[in-house]
């Protein structure tokens, strides 16, 4: 019985390491294509590693100067190479709206959900009803609609614009996982300070965030992963380096067919890194809020 | 609250709260939540059927009524029968697989292996980064002339000559729900593996001594106790699959011809290729229509779920 135990295990070792590699190759592979010059890349076949690996891509980026690999080729690479300069501005736009967007989740769902996970009042189950339903509302069912409504607003092209529609859709869920969390916490502190004289705003300030911040976590994590990657709102309402955020940028890099892989890999690592570090260091709220919203209605 | 200016504060604030009432705090607290929400979902929705019966396009400045013929139009066009036809190709295979896929890895994550904690933390990557990212990444490493997979196929003697992956038909939906699937099972997979880790060990444990083997084992122990979870994925993954968008977009644009036209993607290019904002906005509530449905079906399952506690 033990051998077959071991037999077992080290089938479960191999899938493991399987799995491990069809998670992580097309990560490696980016990276090591950001980190080479654009013949080596498109040599046939390329090499699985750079023989010489470069950062000159990585700098053309950020302060604009030609790599040497590219001087002789400018002239077809002109115009192409000129979009991926707004990299670092749709960085810092992504992160302007994602922040945003955080910031408004945490205020208002946290108001939001404290109601709904403490009071009893009338609509209370028609309003919850609602919540619940527009959170899997798909944003291409009612994209035509909000861009021309961003349009009458005067909102087209903005940040702002962005923070609000992606705090219209990361709310529900925000809510949904702090209703949740809420109600998991003992009422009786609450009692006791409300007894005590606090009002329900002081309640929920000193006695309930602090103990809710593994819920607050959760969706802060999830409203910024949401906002920062989010691409069909920001394509549709956005035009100009000013609102672009960075997965718009590396898409219309990308689908031209004249754009360098190897700046194109240099935009990918460049959009993931946020995403993973946030992802990585959120890790275990994000898992339990997942199951937890997903699974309990 | 000791100081006195603070205490006066809060009595003035305790006034306040008490004129104000129950409801009045409660509505108070949820309305900017709500607003938000209904500014961009409910209204967006009456919007689009109050468009949907116009004509509305952005050259012409009057928008007249015309009954149902921006429907009539939408479905008439040739490509709707195709678009339709390739969302559900895109269902039927990318719902089932992203499931199993997802259900497997929970299988072998839910083992006592070193090193497996490793893994927790791996899985969660493809779900983490932008889906665009995740789209181009796989669109250079797919690519018919200089793709590294081809490259890698090429160099072990597995293929003669470069494979056409997101050029030809029939190869390029098959890899975009390939890429889907990379990219979405992580979701599945961990709601498995929080609803495995929910089974007594005791259980498995006692069907071992009663000898049942695996298979059985899997049939009679783990699969009762995932049935929910698996519903819940089943119809999450359906509304997922039905919307996909941003994969097209920087996969293959839609094509070759319409070989991956889903329908997200007809409507995306009806509205704002053509700017016709009628006959988008007619798609677009054909779409939330029949993703309602699921909406619906997804609601009842959690509800019933959570009933008995």
């Amino acid at each position: 019985v033990r051998r077959r135990r071991r037999i077992a295990n080290t089938l479960y070792a191999c899938a493991g390491v399987v799995l491990a590699l069809v998670i992580l190759i097309p990560f490696l592979f980016v990276l090591s294509a950001s980190l080479q010059t654009e013949s080596e890349l498109i040599r046939r076949p390329p090499p699985i590693v750079s023989p010489n690996p470069t950062v000159d891509n990585y700098e053309y980026v950020f302060t604009g100067n030609v790599p040497a690999a590219y001087a002789s080729r400018e002239l077809l690479r002109g115009t192409v190479t000129q979009d991926v300069r707004q990299i670092p501005k749709g960085l810092r736009n992504s992160f302007i709206v994602a922040l945003g967007t955080v910031l408004i989740n945490l205020v208002l769902a946290t108001l939001a959900a404290y109601t709904f996970a403490r009071e009893r009042f009338r609509g209370r189950h028609a309003a919850f009803f609602f919540i619940l339903g527009s959170r899997l509302l798909p944003s291409v069912a009612v994209a035509v609609p909000i861009y021309v409504s961003l349009r009458s607003l005067g909102l087209l092209d903005s940040k702002l614009g962005l923070v609000l529609i992606y705090s219209a859709f990361t709310l529900p869920f925000s809510i949904w996982v702090l209703t949740l969390y809420f109600r998991s916490l003992p009422a009786e502190i609450e009692e006791a300070a409300r007894i005590d004289g606090c009002t329900r705003i002081e309640t929920l300030r000193h006695v309930v965030l602090p103990l809710a911040a593994p819920g607050l976590a959760a969706i802060g994590a999830f409203s910024f992963l949401f906002s920062y990657s989010e691409f069909m709102f920001a394509l549709f309402t956005t035009e100009t380096p000013h609102a672009k955020t960075i997965p718009v940028i590396i898409a219309s890099v990308s689908v031209n067919p004249d754009a360098s892989y190897t700046l194109i890999a240099v935009g990918i690592v460049l959009s993931m890194i946020a995403p993973i570090v946030f992802a990585l260091a959120f890790r275990r709220y994000i898992t339990s809020g997942l199951v937890a919203s997903l699974t309990r209605g | 609250m000791a100081t006195g200016g603070g205490a006066v504060a809060g009595q003035r604030a305790r006034a306040r709260e008490s004129r104000l009432g129950r409801r009045g705090y409660s509505w108070m607290t949820l309305a900017p939540a709500l607003a938000l929400v209904a500014l961009f979902t409910l209204f967006p929705v009456g919007y689009a059927a109050w468009t949907s019966v116009h004509r509305h396009v952005l050259v012409l400045q009057d928008r007249p009524y015309v009954g149902l013929r921006n429907y009539q139009n939408a479905i008439e066009d040739p490509l709707f029968a195709d678009a339709i036809k390739s969302s559900l190709i895109f269902v039927a295979f990318a719902v089932p697989l992203v499931t199993i896929a997802g259900l497997l890895v929970a299988l072998l994550l839910n083992q006592r292996v070193r090193g497996f904690a490793i893994l927790l933390v791996l899985v969660l990557l493809p779900w983490s980064i932008p889906t665009v990212s995740a789209g181009i990444t796989w669109r250079l490493l797919l690519h018919g002339d200089f793709g590294a997979i081809d490259g890698f196929l090429y160099r072990i003697g597995a293929i003669d000559e470069y494979i056409q992956w997101l050029s030809s038909p029939d190869l390029a939906m098959a890899s975009v729900i390939g890429v889907h699937i990379w990219r979405e099972f992580p979701l599945p997979a961990i709601l498995f593996l929080a609803a495995l880790q929910t089974i007594p060990p005791e259980l498995s444990e006692a069907a071992r001594l009663d000898r049942a083997n695996g298979w059985e084992r899997f049939r009679y122990v783990t699969l009762p106790h995932l049935k929910a979870a698996l519903l819940i994925v089943l119809v999450y993954e359906t509304i997922i699959a039905l919307s996909v968008f941003d994969l097209v977009y920087v996969l293959t644009g839609g094509g070759p011809g319409s070989a991956t036209t889903l329908f997200s993607w007809f409507t995306y290019t009806a509205t704002f290729k053509y700017l016709n904002f009628g006959q988008g906005a007619a798609l677009s509530f054909i779409m939330a229509a029949v993703l309602l449905v699921f909406i619906v079906v997804y609601m009842r399952i959690v509800r019933v779920r959570e009933e008995p506690s």
